[in-house]
């Protein structure tokens, strides 16, 4: 569990604070989607999870740990992984299995358990086979994958992802996605920072920051369906979900927490069936709406 | 998979050709890490005191190893290419500036080459290339993973002067990491410009130094943010100072123990001679 109370942040004491969140708790297996304009504070915010960053006031646990205590540093950034927006920058090895290796290796854990946590990580990324590769060798994808192997082989409890899918093809973009959905259904919690709201849609939870401050926290479907709401803050809302908002801005009666395709289909479906009806059975067209 | 030159045309030439591992299972691959660094360091020392008949019998012994290591000698030449140009004018310096006392091959006024001159010349320059040859064998039977690790544990009695060889190790590492990553940067940097109508290849030197100028500044940038980037990764990675643990610690096998042995005759009786 990672819990923040009363959490202020600034850069320097005399500046205002990029951050406030007043508390917030994340759980284990839970997928949480963080969203908001750039520079509301979603990158400062995640730092805390891993004592990157420490409260000006306030603080952050993660468990029973207080982020604020060095001798908790090593514990809290096994426990809470972290993956950057640039897959490049986080790989430190001259091959895939030694980059897995590092992690596991600055647990000072003996070599064995560290081959073994390396082919067991590789393997739950799809990886294996690769482990003598130089990791330039790889794709974006494929890098972003092994840093998430890196992770896997700390045997971690939360995983935080800075826009992990930013640079990547739609592909291994949908292949990083799906490993997410996995890792989460294992009990892993997934905090996922992203500008796209169809990523958003697949969380359990959906976290808006805007100018430092929690701006609303909910479901998906309560959430990314306020279009306009999300249009102000400078985000763009997902296709379906301005679809459905257009129509009803035509003056249609739609549900208002559409959030999938299918439903989006059923509802659409259903209105023509109401249309078809209300014209006699003939098909809707903008002539026969008008009569 | 692709072959690797295919996928990475850096490699077919160039100074990335200097001395890159060569996959093989040999008994030169499996030593230990340390015992080779440490042969390469003795083996320097006394081809930089060798003289023409022991110089002769080191390239034989170089030439063995690098057999047994089954590496072709056509890889192990092509290692020295990238720095024939240096040896060429390293043997002119010693053909030129060696004082002509006796016999002269040559006598015009203020050039004189001697005999001598060429014999010196031909020696140092025999000694630096046989040099380059054994730190490749180093390189080509030993990957920059085993390189660092060997380091890493000579380096640990530094730790009394409070030098941690954990760090130097991960700085040679990463190093070494970047190389490839830096190199494809540069690529993309130099054809931005040339599609916006740099040139690097003609023209006069003036001009082609300020276009190189023109890669240096936004590659060094790019290492900067590399840098700060990679930090924040390594800590979110738990690295610290300190104790830490590899994959494949290097094992102290029988070879090793033989290689050793030998080197400790070979010292004493350079020393005792």
């Amino acid at each position: 569990m990672i819990r923040i109370q009363d959490l202020m942040f600034a850069y320097e004491k005399h500046l205002p604070p990029v951050l406030q969140i007043p508390d917030l708790i994340i759980k284990e297996g839970e997928y949480t989607a963080l969203i908001g304009p750039n520079g509301c504070g979603k990158t400062t915010l995640i730092r805390h999870f891993n004592a990157l960053l420490l409260p000006s006031a306030g603080g952050v646990w993660i468990d029973d740990l207080n982020t604020r205590e060095a001798r908790n540093l090593v514990e809290i950034r096994r426990r809470v992984g972290m993956i950057f927006q640039n897959p490049d920058n986080q790989i430190v090895g001259m091959s895939v299995e030694e980059d897995v290796a590092f992690g596991p290796g600055n647990l000072g854990l003996p070599s064995a358990e560290v081959g073994r946590r390396v082919k067991e990580a590789l393997a739950m990324v799809g990886l294996t086979g690769l482990e003598t590769q130089p990791p330039y060798t790889l794709s974006g994808g494929q890098k972003q994958l092994l840093a998430l192997a890196g992770l896997l082989a700390m045997d971690p409890k939360f995983i935080i992802l800075d826009e992990p899918t930013s640079s990547l093809d739609p592909a291994a973009r949908q292949k990083v996605l799906s490993l997410l959905q996995n890792l989460r259904q294992q009990g892993i919690g997934i905090v996922h920072i992203t500008h796209d709201m169809d990523e958003a849609s697949r969380a359990d939870r959906v976290l808006v920051l805007d100018q430092g401050k929690l701006a609303a926290d909910g479901s998906p479907a309560a959430i990314l369906t306020r279009v306009e709401w999300l249009k102000a803050l400078g985000l763009a809302p997902t296709q379906v979900t301005e679809l459905m908002w257009k129509l009803r801005q035509r003056g249609e009666t739609m549900a208002t927490n559409i959030l999938a395709l299918d439903e989006a289909v059923n509802e659409i479906s259903g209105l023509l069936e109401r249309l078809r009806a209300s014209s006699n059975g003939g098909l809707p067209g903008k002539a026969g709406r008008s009569v | 998979m692709l072959p690797v030159t295919a996928a990475f045309p850096e490699r077919r030439g160039g100074v990335y050709n200097l001395g890159v591992y060569v996959h093989r299972s040999s008994p030169v691959h499996r030593l230990d890490p340390r015992v080779k660094i440490i042969a390469v360091i003795v083996f320097s020392i006394i081809i930089l005191q060798a003289d023409v008949i022991s110089l002769l019998a080191a390239t034989g012994l170089a030439l063995a190893i690098s057999g047994l290591a089954r590496i072709p000698v056509r890889t192990l030449l092509a290692a020295l290419h990238p720095v024939l140009p240096f040896f060429f004018f390293l043997f002119l310096m010693y053909v030129f500036f060696t004082p002509a006392a006796g016999k002269r091959l040559l006598d015009w006024g203020v050039i004189q080459i001697g005999y001598q001159g060429v014999a010196v010349g031909l020696l140092q320059t025999g000694r630096f290339i046989l040099l380059v040859i054994i730190a490749s064998i180093l390189t080509m039977t030993t990957s920059s993973s085993e390189i660092t690790i060997g380091l890493e544990r000579l380096l640990r009695p530094l730790k009394i002067i409070r030098i941690s060889s954990h760090d130097i190790a991960l700085m040679v590492a990463l190093a070494l990491r970047f190389i490839p990553t830096l190199l494809q940067e540069m690529n993309s940097i130099k054809e931005a410009q040339l599609a916006r109508g740099a040139n690097f290849k003609t023209g006069a030197i003036r001009g082609r130094m300020r276009a190189a100028m023109h890669l240096i500044e936004p590659l060094t940038l790019s290492i900067f943010r590399h840098c700060d980037e990679l930090v924040d990764a390594m800590e979110a990675r738990g690295y610290r100072q300190g104790e830490r643990t590899y994959l494949r610690e290097p094992v102290f096998s029988r070879a090793d123990y033989c290689v050793t042995g030998i080197m400790i005759i070979i010292v004493i009786t350079m020393l005792v001679w």
